[in-house]
């Protein structure tokens, strides 16, 4: 049982800043994901609460303990890396039981908690291999399994699927998943997948360039981005993003394009009107295009050229161009066009995003 | 089936003019009394030079002293190789001038450095320092017999030039682990000695494995060092320089040979040892 807080925490190497004022509360028994790109300082983040980074500033509380100069041993936490980091030279059942040996746990204790976290994961029959001998998920379970078998107050994953192929990787998710739920234990997570940061957390944590972006529960993250970052980072296809001039009088105001032009919905106009006369980075996402039908009105719709047709089965992604502009339309999967078509897309007004082209946050 | 041959002649043809050959022919010259002294051919002489050898109070002499000089060279090079491959294996200010200070005992010329160590412990100028290097190897001579500090000179200059190359080569072995294999055993366990021996030491045993075999082969065949270090006084023989006297300034080629061989068996029987220890831990069926 516990929670896990970051205070001002900052991590500088000789010339990278790589963590900046990060301030965090994961609440107990909550599974979070942190999710940036590289470089953006998730791992350097998860590696400071293992305590195989030094904190260089900030303070970092696991239960109501601060571990800042606490070696990684006694904090109480167990990590999962994403190369497995099975000791090849040991069984399953020797790597699964190293970290309760070490800790002179007596011998019956171990053998219990091996064969718990065996059954839970499906691994009985592996116990008396070598690594060597184990598919990638098999050892990916074995890793799980020597986190588990520890009972600690925090999991630490660094991007432990990234190392699986694709179906297995959507396996192990789902199996992570169902593992939490019954395990009831704080987790921290690290990923590049947004899919993954998505599906796994009960709230993301999006990084950029040392920085937090934005925390929230995945939904918020993808219906209300703070930034175009965000915007942009979740979600797949990615948002796509117009430069667009805001005109008109307060009444009706339009976002004007080169080769766009659509009227600006009225529940937007009052947080645009500052905007008038300026130009700002218009943001719709690929299922909010659709081809224009009778029922579209006129204001929400532009004229496009078909650049790519993506067939999925399930649904076509459509590379169009309208002007300059090259934007995707998740499309119903009956739609014939070819490439070189003329093609008539309406947007959801509702859905539509708007980003200051400085700052770009979130109008 | 003639082409498979075909195709595998030029390895064949290489291993037995660089391999089976030359050992081919010591091993029946060490069945002869070939010598450049005899003006006649070599005769066979079944194994007359071995159970010479054997019967002889000075080869029992030199392949004690030589098995003595491989372990305890081979014992020193492995503690200090790992401390340094350790050492250098974390970053640290000023890592780069450390390696090199590691690095260069093996990368300067041996014959070089020998004559240096030469003359550091036999100064070929007479000063206060001379003098005081004289009296040490007087007083060790003494204590443990004449001799005694030209093989400590020896088995200093053997781990001096040793333990840089075992420490250059375990630090490659350690470069080669996955960092996260030694993360995660921090995570476990706060005893850096335990963590030593449970998971370094394993991880390690490939490169442990040919450190040992290279350090114990080139004791066993030392013969420039000491030659050099001794400037030909030996008074402590090792086989190799044995063999070097019989062969080059006695004639007894036949005799050389047979003594050169009697390493063989006991080399064989180290490799073999060694040899489970090669394969990479992970290669083990359970």
């Amino acid at each position: 049982m516990a929670q896990v807080l970051m205070k001002d925490l900052n991590k500088k190497y000789d010339e990278v800043h790589a963590v900046k004022d990060v301030n965090l509360h994961i609440r107990d028994k909550e599974f979070i994901v942190l999710v940036g790109p590289s470089g953006c300082g998730k791992s350097t983040t998860l590696r400071m609460v293992a305590g195989l980074e030094e904190i260089t500033a900030g303070e970092i509380a696991i239960g109501d303990r601060v571990v800042n100069d606490l070696p990684p041993k006694d904090r109480d936490i167990a990590m999962v890396f994403q190369n497995y980091a099975l000791y090849p030279h040991m069984t399953v059942y020797d790597n699964m039981a190293f970290g309760l040996k070490m800790r002179k746990f007596a011998k019956p204790e171990i053998q219990k908690r091996v064969q718990e976290a065996a059954e839970i994961l499906g691994i009985q029959d592996l116990l008396k291999r070598k690594p060597r001998q184990l598919s990638g998920g098999q050892r990916q379970r074995v890793a799980v399994g020597r986190a588990i078998v520890r009972h600690p107050q925090v999991f630490l994953f660094d991007e432990p699927l990234s190392n699986l192929d694709a179906k297995l990787r959507v396996q192990m998710r789902v199996e992570l998943k169902r593992l939490h739920e019954r395990l009831e234990t704080t987790a921290i997570y690290v990923t590049h997948d947004q899919v993954e940061a998505m599906t796994l957390g009960d709230r993301v944590v999006v990084m950029k360039d040392g920085w937090i972006q934005q925390v929230g529960e995945p939904l918020e993250l993808y219906t209300k981005p703070t930034n175009r970052f965000v915007a942009g980072f979740i979600g797949s296809p990615a948002m796509n993003f117009v430069d667009v001039g805001i005109q008109g009088s307060d009444g009706s105001l339009t976002a004007q394009g080169t080769g766009i032009r659509l009227a600006i919905p009225p529940a937007n106009a009052a947080r645009l009107g500052p905007y008038k006369g300026q130009r700002v980075t218009l943001g719709i996402r690929p299922e909010d295009l659709h081809i224009a039908a009778g029922a579209d009105q006129a204001p929400y719709v532009f004229d496009a050229v078909v650049d790519v047709v993506e067939p999925l089965g399930s649904e076509i992604l459509l590379d169009v161009k309208a002007g300059p502009n090259s934007l995707v339309a998740r499309v119903d999967p009956t739609v014939r066009l070819k490439v070189h078509d003329g093609v008539r897309l309406a947007v959801n007004p509702e859905r539509l995003h708007f980003f200051d082209t400085t700052s770009e946050k979130a109008i | 089936m003639v082409t498979a041959y075909l195709l595998l002649a030029p390895a064949t043809l290489l291993l037995v003019t660089v391999l089976a050959y030359p050992v081919g022919w010591e091993a029946w010259i060490s069945l002869t009394d070939l010598s450049p002294l005899n003006d006649r051919g070599a005769v066979f002489v079944g194994f007359r030079n071995y159970v010479r050898l054997l019967t002889d109070a000075a080869f029992w002499q030199a392949a004690v002293i030589t098995v003595g000089f491989a372990t305890l060279t081979t014992l020193a090079k492995l503690v200090l190789g790992v401390a340094f491959a350790l050492l250098l294996a974390r970053p640290f200010r000023g890592r780069a001038l450390v390696f090199l200070a590691v690095f260069l005992p093996w990368a300067y010329p041996a014959s070089v450095s020998v004559m240096g160590w030469y003359w550091t412990l036999s100064p070929p100028i007479p000063t206060a320092y001379a003098a005081f290097m004289g009296h040490l190897k007087g007083t060790v001579d003494h204590a443990i017999g004449t001799g005694a500090w030209s093989f400590l000179a020896v088995t200093l200059f053997n781990i001096w030039r040793g333990s840089s190359f075992i420490g250059v080569l375990l630090l490659a072995g350690i470069n080669a682990v996955p960092p996260e294999l030694f993360e995660c055993a921090l995570l476990e366990c706060r005893s850096a000695w335990r963590r030593f021996w449970l998971v370094t030491v394993p991880l390690l045993r490939p490169f442990l494995a040919l450190a040992v075999f290279l350090s114990l082969t080139t004791a066993f065949a030392d013969l420039a060092n000491v030659w050099l270090l001794t400037a030909g006084r030996v008074v402590f023989p090792v086989i190799g320089t044995q063999a070097y006297w019989l062969a080059i300034k006695a004639g007894q080629f036949g005799a050389a040979s047979a003594l050169s061989l009697m390493l063989v068996p006991f080399l064989l029987a180290v490799l073999l040892l060694l040899f489970k220890a090669f394969d990479p831990p992970d290669e083990a069926r359970a």
